[in-house]
């Protein structure tokens, strides 16, 4: 995808000049980051789509509170995740994590198969943490590691996040050779 | 129960034998780095710019006319305050008139005397003050929420 600051900066310096179109622009091009962002939190995709739809149209809300000190995305994605994380404490997400699908790649029934379920078992796992642990999580990995931006994403101080990250990540690793246990006993 | 406390307790309920060792960071990094990616539908970027436009056709909310509703306020907070300071007055007054029955049914008497004396027309009259005070408040009202003013 080709992004680049100055193409928002103009596109957001026409929307609030009254060109409405120009938001489409905007749209475009972070609408893929924003539908995953919400489906790494709710592991639905309609509801992925619905609450990145509301966060667009809040972002649009609210363009004028972007203080061009960050870049664009940063704000947006501060707006979105807040946003997201509001509306999941609201209604809930529930992902069973014993709850292993069937793969849809029929190759991977001659031997990807256990890998595969239990990368999926790894992923839902996520899922059972607290909250905060969870969403550190979440966006640690959505911004390829980039703890900064991960960090500025919650709102928190680089250091508070770490300290969930790892604690997160302690419980995950911890815990999930039960977790896997239950995924091999349901596939025998 | 903490969520924290509440995940601890949902796996320590698996009693299955581990299987595995630990996962290291680096596994974890590896399975939780490439999730499973979707696209966007194919309408979705029309349809928030429908939502977007929607938003931007719908007109501004109307701001509450404080200029004008003010003084209406004013006077209504004053009469309000009128009627509660004579309602206290009121009741100062009855309390410290002794409690003997002849001498409330003599308030109550007293009370009731212009009714029964023929002086029923003043009555009337505050009575149809009341309802035009009444009917030029909604008149006003409904002109100041239709603009027309």
């Amino acid at each position: 995808m080709a992004m680049s600051a100055a193409d928002d900066q103009l596109a957001v310096e026409r929307v609030l000049g009254g060109d409405i179109s120009a938001f489409e622009e905007i749209v475009r091009r972070w609408q893929s980051p924003l539908v995953n962002l919400a489906f790494r939190f709710c592991h639905d995709r309609g509801r992925a789509e619905e609450m990145a739809q509301e966060a667009f149209l809040r972002a649009y809300r609210n363009l004028k509170q972007w203080r061009k000190e960050a870049a664009f995305s940063t704000w947006l994605f501060a707006l979105a995740t807040n946003f997201y994380r509001s509306e999941l404490r609201r209604i809930p997400v529930y992902v069973p994590i014993d709850d292993v699908r069937e793969p849809t790649d029929p190759r991977a029934q001659d031997g990807g198969l256990e890998e595969e379920d239990r990368n999926r078992a790894v992923r839902r796992a996520v899922f059972a943490l607290p909250e905060k642990y969870r969403e550190a999580l979440v966006l640690f990995y959505f911004h390829e590691m980039d703890v900064p931006a991960a960090a500025r994403s919650l709102s928190l101080p680089e250091g508070t996040f770490k300290a969930r990250l790892f604690r997160g990540r302690e419980i995950l690793r911890g815990k999930l050779p039960q977790l896997l246990a239950v995924a091999r006993l349901k596939e025998a | 129960m903490s969520e924290e406390m509440m995940f601890e307790a949902m796996m320590s309920g698996v009693t299955t034998n581990s299987v595995g060792g630990k996962m290291n960071n680096d596994e974890l990094d590896r399975i939780l780095s490439r999730p499973d990616d979707i696209q966007p539908s194919s309408g979705f970027a029309a349809s928030v710019m429908d939502a977007v436009r929607a938003e931007a056709a719908a007109p501004p909310p109307i701001p509450f006319p404080w200029t004008r509703a003010l003084p209406v306020l004013l006077v209504a907070a004053l009469a309000l305050l009128a009627v509660a300071i004579a309602g206290i007055a009121a009741i100062v007054q009855i309390s410290r008139q002794p409690a003997a029955p002849e001498l409330a049914a003599s308030w109550w008497s007293s009370a009731l005397a212009p009714y029964t004396s023929g002086a029923v027309g003043t009555d009337l009259a505050w009575t149809a003050a009341a309802l035009l005070a009444a009917f030029v408040s909604v008149r006003v009202s409904m002109r100041l929420a239709s603009g027309k003013v």
